[in-house]
Parts: structure tokens; sequence; C-alpha cells
């Protein structure tokens, strides 16, 4: 249940909500630097590309639907697979995991008031935007990247591929990674150095542990990716030669590079799923996590494990044994830390009072369909299985799996456990249950045909295919169960929507156990009136904690009411070591976003001189910037 | 780098929020976030140089025919050059920690002499190895070059953060927050100097 505020601190509220009062209508929205309101642009930004993404998946489905079909012309197909891929993966799940659960949540769990850099997090997510925009702007002019989410070259280079489709590609990843690289780096140094006093990182959330690690694996992912597509600019635009066999350079340059990058990308996505899922399963079991530190530990170790498996994908490229069966070991090693994790999820459930409620069951759901995906995952690391199935449904079965089932799932269950959260209402219970079975039924039948589908030898990327292959019926349940799927997730949408207007009012439903739990519903742009203090991983459990927390409110300690303030501390213990002095808003970081976006655009248009340009004036900004925190 | 601007509040502030204060010593969240983003820069460096020995191992022949063996002793004239215009650095940052304000724009100011030099000397290196090959006729070529531009690059960076610093701190003083980017600046330019190490290494191997 969330503190209330007692009489005495009333002045105090008064006056924190004075010094933290947000600019109103537009403007407020663009200075913003607040992580709360941050973390709404990202949701709904990601929301919307989840729809677009949505739609290119219902575009393939129906071009799919029966033989020799043509809805869609095979250019757009494979325009359409491509951004489906690069949507998904860039601009929902990373953005909407990191970008808003991590905005929103991260903060209020660890008791802070704001992440570590405000203006760097708003400029992480105007980035994100103009690069989804950037990308977008491709589509609508029929240029659009058409080579698959990992484009491979030489069907990426210049000679197969002419146009601009690509350089889209390539710019627009480098860009949407400068938003990733800064927002991994806010995300470390807020969970290192902005914990509430007394949160020492053995008594952190473990949704916290999972952002780090996803954090750290962005960080380190996030160059391979960049240098990959820089090279790729580098040839197809100046004439260099790094993936060019006839010149020395060599093709699979790009797959190590891209996979170096890729497969870490796979666990930065379920990370933070892990996270929600260890958030909600505790409180709607009514029980402490089973096997906390070893969990926490898993939570780091796949991060870490991730590095060291990304030949995995490339089996049928020609490795070297040795190489080959260093990397399938290696990918099997990862089923340690994650069946840790899983066994921990399941024992919590089973020893708990599990109370079914909407995000319970898509965390159910998520497990149902995290074993399913990591089953067939095992025996893709199978080296002779998989050069079988390589390039076939049955690797498109695995991943979505992986990546819908298991990635996404946990976020659908997390809009659902912390809206009473975000807006003070709460969901149609009923609709949401329904919206559950809609999604799980919708899922199970999408994507569980396509293992038949790849073992009966239907390869990906294929426009059509002829009635006497054996797959029409397959192909028929698959594209019956996308539209099931849709509906689900339109239920969900309009649940949640409907709730937001009509929803019946209320402040913490689930008596969640962490930090964010007791503050009020939708928390005050200062998030507490008081700075709690710590002394166990369930803040919301330990009910002395939150006494001490009235009682010194009641004296006026802990208020830290002379500006925007926050605490710093130390970051093993958490002992308190500086106030700090956040930033209230700030106009830049939506002009530095613009100006690389301006950046970005000239060297698609091969104006460099101009592209140089634009990148002073972002210094220059920048500059603007921190001369500005000066004056605050 | 964004950092918050640390609050006058001191001791006794933190004493009264929550009756006790830690005197230990922990790093700036300015700091940390340095350091987060030069271990991404790291990160790159290290994806060029790995690159750069990927392609060497599937080409037979690196350099390719009619490419010379790359120049030893200038490249390593010019980085320990380098290394030494850290010394400068250094001594602001220390100048920095002492408060003295003066020192500390001059010693800027001497490094950011020194390593114009730097880079116009790179440049011209730079340029006469564009006179005996190209990035365009051979992978080698194109992630030797490339390597390079990346690593001239970061000298730039430097310069213009040399720069900006010295006008913040004669416009501004040595407030807490810019005694933080003293310190960042001085973080920014020991990194770039050891990855000046790295990439001289790898830019030379054929020759060693």
């Amino acid at each position: 249940m969330a503190t209330t505020v007692p009489r005495e601190g009333q002045t105090y509220v008064k006056r924190l909500e004075l010094i933290w009062a947000p600019r109103p209508g537009l403007l407020g929205w663009l200075t913003t630097t607040d992580h709360k309101r941050i973390g709404i642009l990202y949701f709904f930004t990601s929301l919307l590309m989840f729809g677009a993404g949505g739609v290119e998946a219902l575009l393939m489905r129906t071009q799919l639907l029966g033989p020799h079909s043509h809805v869609i012309s095979p250019r757009v197909y494979d325009e359409m697979f491509t951004m489906h891929g690069i949507t998904m993966i860039f601009l929902f799940v990373i953005p909407m995991t990191t970008g808003a659960f991590g905005n929103y949540l991260l903060p209020l769990m660890i008791g802070a008031r704001d992440m570590a850099f405000p203006r760097m997090n708003a400029v992480s997510y105007w980035i994100y935007l103009c690069s989804a925009i950037f990308m977008y702007i491709s589509l609508a002019g029929g240029h659009a990247p058409n080579a698959g989410w990992f484009d491979y070259v030489p069907l990426a280079s210049k000679r197969f591929d002419p146009g601009v489709n690509i350089d889209f590609y390539g710019f627009g990843l480098i860009f949407n990674s400068l938003s990733s690289t800064a927002a991994a780096i806010n995300f470390i140094v807020t969970i290192f150095k902005m914990r509430a006093p007394g949160m020492s990182l053995n008594r952190m959330p473990l949704f916290c542990y999972a952002f780090l690690a996803a954090s750290f694996a962005l960080l380190f992912a996030l160059p391979a990716l960049s240098l990959a597509a820089l090279f790729l600019e580098l040839d197809r635009n100046l004439g260099f030669h790094f993936y060019d066999p006839a010149h020395g350079g060599s093709v699979l340059l790009w797959q190590n590079l891209f996979w170096i990058f890729g497969h870490p990308e796979v666990y930065i996505i379920i990370l933070p799923a892990f996270g929600i899922a260890t958030s909600i399963i505790p409180t709607l079991t009514h029980r402490r996590m089973v096997l906390f530190p070893l969990v926490a530990l898993a939570e780091v170790m796949v991060a870490f494990l991730g590095f060291g498996v990304w030949a995995h994908h490339m089996f049928t490229v020609g490795l070297p044994t040795s190489a080959t069966i260093y990397f399938a070991a290696a990918s099997l090693i990862i089923v340690i830390p994650s069946a840790i994790q899983l066994f921990a999820w399941i024992a919590t459930i089973l020893t708990g009072k599990p109370d079914f409620k909407t995000p319970l069951l898509f965390i159910v759901g998520f497990i149902i369909y995290f074993i399913l995906g990591g089953l067939s995952g095992i025996t893709l690391a199978a080296i002779p299985f998989d050069q079988q199935v390589h390039d076939s449904y049955y690797v498109i079965a695995h991943f979505h799996m992986v990546i819908f089932g298991a990635a996404v799932f946990p976020i659908l269950g997390g809009m659902y456990y912390w809206f009473p959260k975000v807006t003070g209402r709460m969901y149609s219970e009923r609709a949401g249950k329904a919206s559950f079975w809609l999604t799980f039924l919708g899922t199970l039948v999408t994507f569980f045909p396509m293992h038949i589908l790849g073992l009966l030898g239907m390869p990906r990327r294929n426009y059509t295919y002829p009635a006497h292959m054996g797959w029409t019926l397959m192909n028929f349940i698959e594209s019956i169960g996308a539209y099931m799927l849709a509906a689900g997730l339109l239920m969900i949408v309009l649940n949640l929507l409907i709730s937001l207007v009509f929803g019946q009012e209320t402040d913490d439903p689930f008596h969640g156990d962490t930090l964010e739990w007791s503050t009020s519903s939708p928390p005050a742009p200062y998030n507490f009136v008081v700075i709690p203090t710590v002394t166990t991983p369930y803040g919301m459990y330990d009910t002395e904690d939150r006494r001490r927390d009235n009682k010194r409110l009641a004296r006026g300690e802990g208020l830290l009411d002379e500006g925007h303030e926050t605490p710093m501390t130390t970051a093993q213990d958490a002992d308190l070591v500086e106030i700090l002095e956040m930033p209230p808003h700030s106009i830049w970081p939506p002009v530095c976003a613009l100006l690389l976006a301006g950046m970005f655009a000239m060297l698609l248009l091969v104006h460099y001189w101009i592209a140089g340009a634009f990148l002073v004036l972002a210094g220059m900004a920048l500059l603007a910037w921190h001369s500005h925190e000066e004056q605050a | 780098m964004s950092s918050p601007e640390l609050s006058g509040g001191g001791a006794q502030r933190i004493a009264r929020t929550l009756g006790r204060a830690d005197p230990r010593h922990s790093a700036p969240s300015g700091v940390w976030g340095m350091a987060l983003f030069l271990c991404a820069e790291v990160a790159l460096f290290g994806t060029i140089i790995g690159s750069y020995f990927y392609l060497e191992s599937v080409d037979r022949s690196w350099p390719p025919h009619g490419v010379e063996k790359p120049e030893v002793l200038l490249p390593v004239l010019a980085t320990a050059y380098l290394l030494l215009t850290l010394l400068p650095i250094h001594l602001a940052a220390r100048a920095s920690r002492r408060g003295r304000r003066g020192r500390t724009v001059a010693a800027i100011a001497v490094g950011l002499a020194a390593q114009c030099g730097y880079l116009a000397w790179q440049i011209l290196l730079f340029s006469s190895d564009l006179h005996k090959f190209s990035p365009r006729q051979s992978a080698y070529g194109s992630v030797y070059f490339t390597m390079l531009a990346v690593h001239h690059a970061h000298v730039l960076l430097g310069l213009a953060l040399d720069l900006a610093l010295i006008s913040q701190l004669l416009a501004k003083g040595l407030t807490r927050y810019w005694l933080i980017a003293v310190r960042n600046l001085a973080l920014y330019w020991y990194v770039v100097g050891a990855l000046a190490v790295c990439v001289l290494f790898t830019q030379i191997s054929p020759s060693l």
C-alpha cells in the first residue's frame, strides 16, 4: 500500500510540488527531463512502432495465406520482412523495455527522483524518435531497406542493391545506436549511483539486475553493429573493400560483426523481460523470490555468456570444425543460467499462493514459450541439425517463440501490472484475461506450425510457394493465427485505453513489493516526498522502513526540498555521499537530436560537407547545453 | 556528458538529511558516465583492430602486392609525442583539484597546442600514405585508413573538448561542475593515448 503523507508533511509536499512543477503544454513535453514523462513518450512511440511492425507482419501473412498469391509485390514483400525485423528489434522491443519500462520504473524502484543524467535521457528519446522517422521515411518513399534485418552482404552491396534502401538501414542503425548507447550509460550510472540510502547491491530489486546486465550488454555490443554499418556505407558510397572478396575483403566479416552484436542483442531483448517477470511473480504469488541471489547472478551471467556464442548463427558458412564445436558448446552453456531462472520462477509460483490475475497469466505464458523457444534453441545448437534447418521456417519459429513469446509476453504482462501505478486506475480484469487467452492462442497458432513448415523444407523469406509442396495448410493456419494474435493485442490496447478513462481509481491494487508502490499512483513529479531508506530487497514488505520514512517526514528530514535534488550514494553499499541538483528542463536535447538527424540525412544524400556542418552545430548545441548548467 | 551539478550541501547537510554522512571517496556520476562512454570507445577500437586482423587472416598477401610495408619510425615517434602531450593534461587535472584555475587553463592550453601539432603531423603522414596507396585499392587500404581516420577523429574530438573547456573555465570559473569536466578530459586523453598505442602496433604489425 502506498505510504500516506501525514498531515505534518503537507507543507513539504506543497513546497516540492512548486519546485518540481512541470512546464505546461507541448513545450513541457518537448523540454522535459522527467524520467516518467520520457518513459511515457517512449511507451507511445514504441507502441506505434509495434503497430507498424504488426501491420507489416499481417501483410506478409496475408501474402502467404495461400499458394501463388500476389497480395503485395515481391519488392514490397522484401521491404516488409526487412522493416518488420528492424522495427520489432530496434524500434519496438528495446525502446519499450529499456526506454519505457526502464525509464519510468527504475528510478522509482531504487528510490531516486530521476535518472543520473536527465538531459542525456531526453536526448536518447529524441534521437530514437528521429531515427525511427528516418527509417520510416524510406518506406514512405518506396526505398525501404530490403535485404533482411541482418542485411547480409553481398546482397546488401551496391552491386546487388544499388538504391538508397540499404543506406537508410546503415545510417539509420548508426543513428539509432547513439540513442541506445546513451541510454545504457544512463541506466548503469543510475543503478550504481542513485540508489536510495541503504539499498546495497544485495538489496537491489531483481528488475534492476536485469536492466543492469542488459545495459552492459548494449554498451559493449553496439559498437560492433555501428562499425559493421560504417564499413558497409564506406564500401557502398566511397568504394572501399571491407566486404569485397575480389579485393581482399570478406563477406563473413559482416556476418561476424553483425552477430557479435546480434546474439548479445537477443539477451538485451530478453533480459528486461526477465526483470519484469521477477517483479510480477513475487507480488502475485505473495512470497519472496526463490533463489534471489542466484537469479541475480544468472541474469548477469546470461548477458556475459551471450558474447561468446555469435557464430552459432554461422554454422553453414564453412567455419573450422573446432570453432563450430566451441560455439555449439558455448550456446549450450547458456542453458545453465537460463534454467536457474526458469526453475526459480516456477518454484516461486508453485510454493507461493498464486493469484492468477492478468499480469501473472502473461508471465505463465512467457514461461511456457520460453521453454518451447529454449528447447528449439537447444536443437539449433546441435550442428548437424542446424545445418539441415538453416534459413528455414524452423529458425523463424524458434526466434519468434523466444522474442515474441518470451520477450513480448512479459512486456504485455508488465503493461497490465504497472497500469494502475502509471495511471491511478484499474484495468478490466475480465477483458484482460480474455485478451491473454486470445494472445496466447494466437501466438501458438501463428508460430508453432512454423516448426513443421521448416522441417518440411520451406525456406524463410519466400515471397510465395507452389500448391504441391504440402505447405498450404500450415501457412493457412499460421495466417489465421496472426489475425487472432492481432485481435488479442488490439484487445489489450483497447482495454487499457478504455480503463484510462473509465477504470476504477486505485493506488496499489496488487500490494507490490518494490519501492515504486510506496508512492502515489500516478507518482508526483518528485517521486518521493521523503527520500526512502531501505534495509531489505523488498522495500514494501518492510513496514518498519516505511514507518521510519513517515517519522522523518514529520520531522522534516530527508526531504531534499531546496531545489531539484536527489541523493547520490556509493556504488556498493548505497551510503549517502552527495546531494545532486538535477536539471529541471532543457530545449537542447531535441535540438541536438534534430541536428544529428540533419547530419544523417545529408550523409544519405551524399552531401558530406553539409553533414559536417550539422555535426559542428550539434557540437555547439552540446556546448550550449553545458553552459546552461551553470545558470541552473 | 551531462552531469548534475553538485550542490554546495556537503557533509553537514547530508548528516541533517539522514543523520549520517559517508566520508569515503566516491567518484561523481559524471566521471562514471565518461568512464562508461570510454568503455564503448574501447569496444569500438577493439572491433576495428579485430577486423584488421580478421581481414589479414583471409588475405594471402598482407599488405597486398604493390603496397609497401608500413613505415615504423615516424608513427612510433608520433605516438610517443602524443603520449608526452598527456603530461600537461595530467597537470591540468592536478591543478584543478587544488582549485587553481589559471594553472588549469594554462596546462590545457599547452596540451591543446601540443596535440594540434600531433594531429597536423598525423595528417601529413596520412596524406603521405594516401599518395602511396588508396583505401579504394584493397581491403588492406580500407581498414588501414579507416582505423587511422577513426583514431584521428578521436584526437580531433579531444581538441574540441580542450577548447570548449578552456572557454568555459575562463567564462564560468572552476566550479565543481567544471572540475569534474577537467577530470573527464584527462580520463578521455589517457584512454585515447592507450588506444593510440594499440592502433600503432596494429598499423606497423606487417613490418614487425
